[in-house]
């Protein structure tokens, strides 16, 4: 006689006042209430779930097989999202030493390195996974490119995706004053100061003497809020860096990813 | 009645409520946008004061030798300025690199600042001898206080909403052949007896 796989119950090591238990649990309201659909056997079922969970929602109920190939995608996208996430806890976490002060900002760095604990690697997975995003997405950007994904109907998303790739630079770059050592420091009055030959919005930019554009009234001194990098940049830098640009992105992202599921994935090349 | 009615027609209801609606919301938006821009300039800053006393004349210097300028640093640190004494007289470098504003570095052996950014040299006038910088150093202004001492001026906020020509002309960027002859005459320079 072969052995029927099929029925679970034949082959079970659990006891049964512990099945009974979950059988309990399954049948709560509130147990249901979450998991709407009960075990996905059937296509159908498994349809359901994808539809009716929040999180599975996220994903397609069917994807072709060349999009699960990592040849095809490198699930780029997929680890910059992940970065992006472990970014974010991270970055919270962090937010709770650190104070975006002139007289802090780099003795609190200094502290998360050396005295609060667990400190050093969530700055080092903070600053890794940064520059891991930037390389990644990049990547993802390439990929894109080469696979022809870029084309109709993805052509607006291919849009999304630049803007996206600039504010995974952007928050590259506020993060880098938040030491406040001379490595971001520097770097952020060399940034900034390109700003100020901006065309018509930069003190040092063409046209702009036209508009009445100084060093107190161009962009650079709204970027930093004020003439020179000083305690103003910080806060600033800090603000965009934690909230203003993660919120933007985050907006985007969201789109990205329903355009992604809308227009389905690229096929094979 | 049938003008009222053709009245009716040209601004129905809902064409008035639809017109004004959108309206409102544009001039809603359009204002907070511009306030929201406008917010991010600040009116009053807290930057550190643009003058400073950098002492008597004789407290620095002269060239002896074969040296063409000394070159003092003691304000360099507190504010970013180099005090030079030629043999005739001594005038004031900012120590802002005219590239992307980096502080350059004095290297009396080989007469010249570098700028570690970007590697930028200019002699001690100021005048680019390598490297990106666009412009030679600024220079600051030297006035003489009533004991003698020299008030110097490396600020940028004494000339609100001015074009970068005039703030140029604050700093002492005269560096066309005009202007040559500008850097060497007070306030950028302060003439000395030998």
């Amino acid at each position: 006689m072969a052995a029927n796989f099929d029925n679970r119950d034949d082959v079970s090591f659990v006891p049964s006042f512990c099945k009974k238990i979950a059988e309990y649990i399954k049948n709560t309201d509130i147990w249901k209430s979450i998991f709407r659909v009960g075990y996905p056997d059937t296509m159908p079922k498994r349809m359901a779930v994808m539809r009716s969970s929040f999180y599975m929602h996220l994903f397609p109920t069917k994807v072709g097989i060349h999009g699960m190939k990592l040849k095809y995608s490198w699930c780029m996208g997929g680890i910059t999202f992940f970065l992006f996430l472990a970014l974010t806890i991270t970055g919270v976490l962090l937010m709770f030493y650190y104070v975006p002060e002139e007289h802090r900002a780099f003795d609190d760095m200094k502290d998360l390195r050396y005295v609060v604990p667990f400190g050093v690697i969530l700055r080092n997975m903070h600053r890794w996974g940064a520059h891991g995003m930037v390389f990644t997405v990049i990547l993802h950007m390439i990929r894109v490119f080469y696979t022809g994904s870029y084309k109709p109907p993805r052509q607006f998303n291919w849009t999304v995706g630049v803007l996206l790739l600039l504010l995974t630079l952007l928050l590259s770059f506020t993060g880098y004053l938040l030491p406040w050592d001379q490595l971001g420091f520097w770097a952020v009055t060399v940034g900034t100061n390109m700003a100020s030959a901006t065309p018509f919005l930069g003190y040092e930019g063409p046209f702009s003497k036209y508009l009445g554009i100084a060093i107190d009234n161009d962009i650079r001194f709204a970027l930093i809020g004020g003439t020179r990098i000083g305690p103003n940049a910080l806060i600033r830098a800090y603000v965009w860096h934690c909230v203003g640009l993660p919120l933007i992105a985050t907006a985007l992202m969201v789109f990205h990813f329903w355009r992604i599921r809308k227009d389905g994935f690229s096929g094979p090349m | 009645m049938d003008r009222e009615n053709e009245f009716e027609k040209r601004v129905s209801r809902r064409r008035f409520f639809n017109v004004a609606g959108w309206t409102g919301l544009c001039a809603f938006l359009g204002s907070s946008g511009a306030a929201a821009a406008r917010f991010f300039y600040p009116k009053v800053l807290y930057e550190p004061a643009s003058t400073f006393n950098a002492g008597k004349p004789e407290e620095y210097p002269a060239p002896t030798g074969n040296e063409q300028a000394v070159v003092d640093e003691r304000w360099k640190k507190s504010q970013r300025v180099w005090m030079v004494r030629n043999r005739e007289g001594i005038y004031a470098v900012v120590a802002v690199c005219t590239h992307l504003g980096c502080t350059p570095n004095w290297f009396p052996t080989e007469v010249r600042f570098k700028c570690p950014c970007h590697g930028s040299n200019f002699n001690p006038d100021g005048e680019v001898i390598a490297g990106p910088a666009p412009e030679p150093l600024f220079r600051a202004k030297i006035e003489l206080a009533p004991d003698g001492s020299m008030i110097v001026t490396t600020g940028l906020l004494g000339i609100r909403r001015a074009n970068l020509q005039a703030q140029k002309k604050t700093l002492g960027v005269f560096w066309t052949e005009e202007e040559k002859e500008i850097i060497w005459k007070p306030p950028y320079f302060l003439q000395l007896k030998a």
